[in-house]
């Protein structure tokens, strides 16, 4: 491939990804396409942000020694990122194919590197297995589009909800292995009354889903004690 | 009248000769709508024979579930009767009949479980639980001839995206706090724009965009696959009562319902770009709006899927779909005994196992 040259990879939710030679490096360029679908002054601001937060976030990450790639230019007025390439598997297209000890192995490298981001006030805003590759034997997390950073509890509870969410809709026979590895992972750095507070809180979240049944009961019997 | 090839839902062992006629009566009374449909097999070809329903219109306000039982206890028997008489079909001569036992207002649901609770023990008819969420999603594939859609369901009681895996309609994203419908209506009632809500086939609040012309910023919010609409309906609110005049309510109008579409839209997207599904089927009470509509098929087209909607009578809650999810169920063996058949308010649409999803 030559310097400068675009080569289309995929076409994500609102991003095209392209991979290129960028001053000697295989990178990835992240274009925030725009969207017909949106009024075109929403469109300029949304994409302008989405940029920025992702740039800024993914920098922090690196620099706290996570699996992510690394940000080599960042453009947030037109929307574009280039980024280090890397070469594997989405988690999402081969966790039913892995073995039990690698899908041990991942949950518990995606607990640790999931606590230690938390810990820095970062949230990823959309953790699930499609934003995680395996490359070289390792875990990266990719995609921080949704990222941000806040304090708030309930921020990081919803990157584990959303990431929960995502096993049980792809692989659900997984679903419960994953995460109890996944927790085993978080608690090494985040330790065990945060975790356990962290756990009340996901639980929470699920119960907001709509026409939970648990939640009515819940109420019925909290009623009962007034 | 509805007429589709779909045999591969009726791959059921040893009732292949049963299949040539079954006729089932189908009760919707979940929130704001009454309905009575029947839904039918002649000959291998499913049909919709009747579809009749009752709206609730409150004179102020939004639903009251109390008096929106009662009007369906009014109107229940003056339906029954229409679709029976325009069908030409006896209750008597039924297979089953199919009941929307939730989600949705006790006191509403309460009503259709009675009725059909009575046909099913007066005239000896099998009795149907059906899941109203299932019922949207399987009449939208009915009319449009899906096999696996991802399916964006916006309703006043249900905003989610969900795709079919391992026997259930599995839920991507869904609403944090409220829906898409419940959001546009609280809206318009809160300005003073509604009742009535829609006017003309038009929703208060995309008459009212129409008087604008510029976009404000007002808070979006997606996580990850969820979106949450209560910030953004303060801070529309807000916005509204600061508004001077009618281009300035526009204005407001306008970012409002570009910033909420826009989220279900992204989700839709999300959810598009993860199971790469070839069609996209937009289902329940808001899929009437022309403005998303639109939105979602430019989005599909930007991912080489298909947009599919329902047509009006389908859209919004009715009977017809119960009947025809009814009549799924009941060729797979689904029923239940009147005696345990309650209602549930809170019955998601991710519990119910479906025979005729594939377990892979």
């Amino acid at each position: 491939m030559d310097p400068g040259e675009l080569e289309f990879i995929t076409q994500g939710a609102e991003a095209q990804l392209y991979m290129t030679i960028f001053l000697g490096f295989k990178s990835i360029v992240k274009y925030r396409v725009p969207k017909p679908y949106r009024h075109p002054d929403f469109d300029k601001l949304f994409r302008y942000r989405r940029t920025l937060i992702e740039a800024r976030i993914m920098s922090h990450l690196k620099i706290l020694g996570l699996n992510v790639p690394a940000i080599y230019f960042a453009d947030p007025d037109h929307g574009l990122i280039i980024m280090e390439y890397i070469d594997g598997h989405r988690l999402s297209d081969c966790l039913s194919e892995l073995s039990r000890d690698d899908i041990i192995r991942y949950a518990l490298s995606l607990g640790r590197q999931t606590s230690i981001m938390h810990k820095n006030t970062i949230y990823h805003g959309d953790l699930t297995i499609a934003n995680t590759i395996i490359a070289n034997d390792k875990l990266y997390i990719i995609d921080f589009g949704l990222a941000g950073y806040s304090r708030d509890l309930e921020e990081y509870a919803i990157d584990i909800h959303l990431l929960s969410r995502s096993i049980e809709a792809l692989y659900p026979e997984l679903h419960d292995l994953f995460m109890e590895y996944f927790w085993k992972g978080y608690m090494e750095i985040a330790g065990k009354e945060f975790t356990a507070k962290l756990k009340d809180k996901v639980r929470d979240i699920r119960l907001r889903g709509r026409y939970v049944e648990e939640r009515l009961r819940r109420k019925i019997s909290r009623e009962r004690y007034m | 009248m509805v007429n589709v090839d779909i045999q591969n839902l009726f791959v059921v062992q040893g009732k292949e000769k049963a299949l040539e006629k079954i006729v089932v009566l189908g009760i919707e009374s979940t929130s704001h709508t009454f309905g009575v449909g029947i839904a039918a097999i002649i000959d291998g070809e499913p049909k919709i024979l009747v579809n009749e329903y009752s709206k609730y219109v409150p004179e102020k306000g939004g639903i009251h579930p109390r008096e929106a039982s009662q009007h369906h206890m009014v109107k229940a028997p003056m339906v029954l009767r229409n679709a029976l008489d325009k069908s030409g079909i006896k209750l008597k001569n039924i297979d089953a009949v199919a009941v929307a036992l939730g989600p949705g207002l006790g006191p509403c649901l309460r009503v259709g479980a009675s009725i059909a609770r009575f046909i099913s023990s007066y005239y000896g008819k099998p009795l149907v639980p059906v899941n109203h969420a299932v019922a949207h999603i399987e009449i939208g594939k009915l009319v449009n001839k899906l096999s696996d859609p991802l399916v964006v369901y916006v309703s006043g009681g249900n905003t989610l995206v969900s795709i079919q895996r391992r026997r259930r309609y599995r839920v991507l994203g869904e609403t944090l706090d409220m829906p898409l419908g419940n959001l546009l209506d609280t809206f318009a009632r809160e300005i003073g724009l509604a009742p009535p809500y829609v006017v003309g086939g038009k929703h208060q609040v995309d008459i009212c965009a129409e008087w604008g012309k510029e976009f404000i910023d007002l808070p979006y919010t997606v996580k990850g696959n969820d979106l949450s609409f209560s910030g953004l309906l303060t801070a529309a609110l807000k916005k509204a009562r600061q508004a001077r005049n009618k281009v300035e309510l526009g204005n407001v109008c306008l970012s409002f319902r570009e910033t909420a579409f826009n989220m279900v839209v992204e989700v839709a997207e999300r959810g598009l770009a993860l199971t790469r599904k070839k069609e996209v089927l937009l289902t329940g009470g808001v899929a009437a709006n022309e403005y998303l509509n639109s939105k979602l098929d430019k989005m599909a087209g930007l991912h080489n899927a298909r947009f599919y909607t329902v047509p009006h009578g389908y859209a919004g809650d009715n009977g017809a779909m119960i009947a025809w999810t009814g009549l799924l169920l009941y060729v797979h063996g689904v029923t239940i005994d009147p005696l345990k058949a309650f209602v549930r308010q809170r019955w998601r649409l991710d519990e119910v196992d479906l025979p005729w999803i594939p377990e892979n």
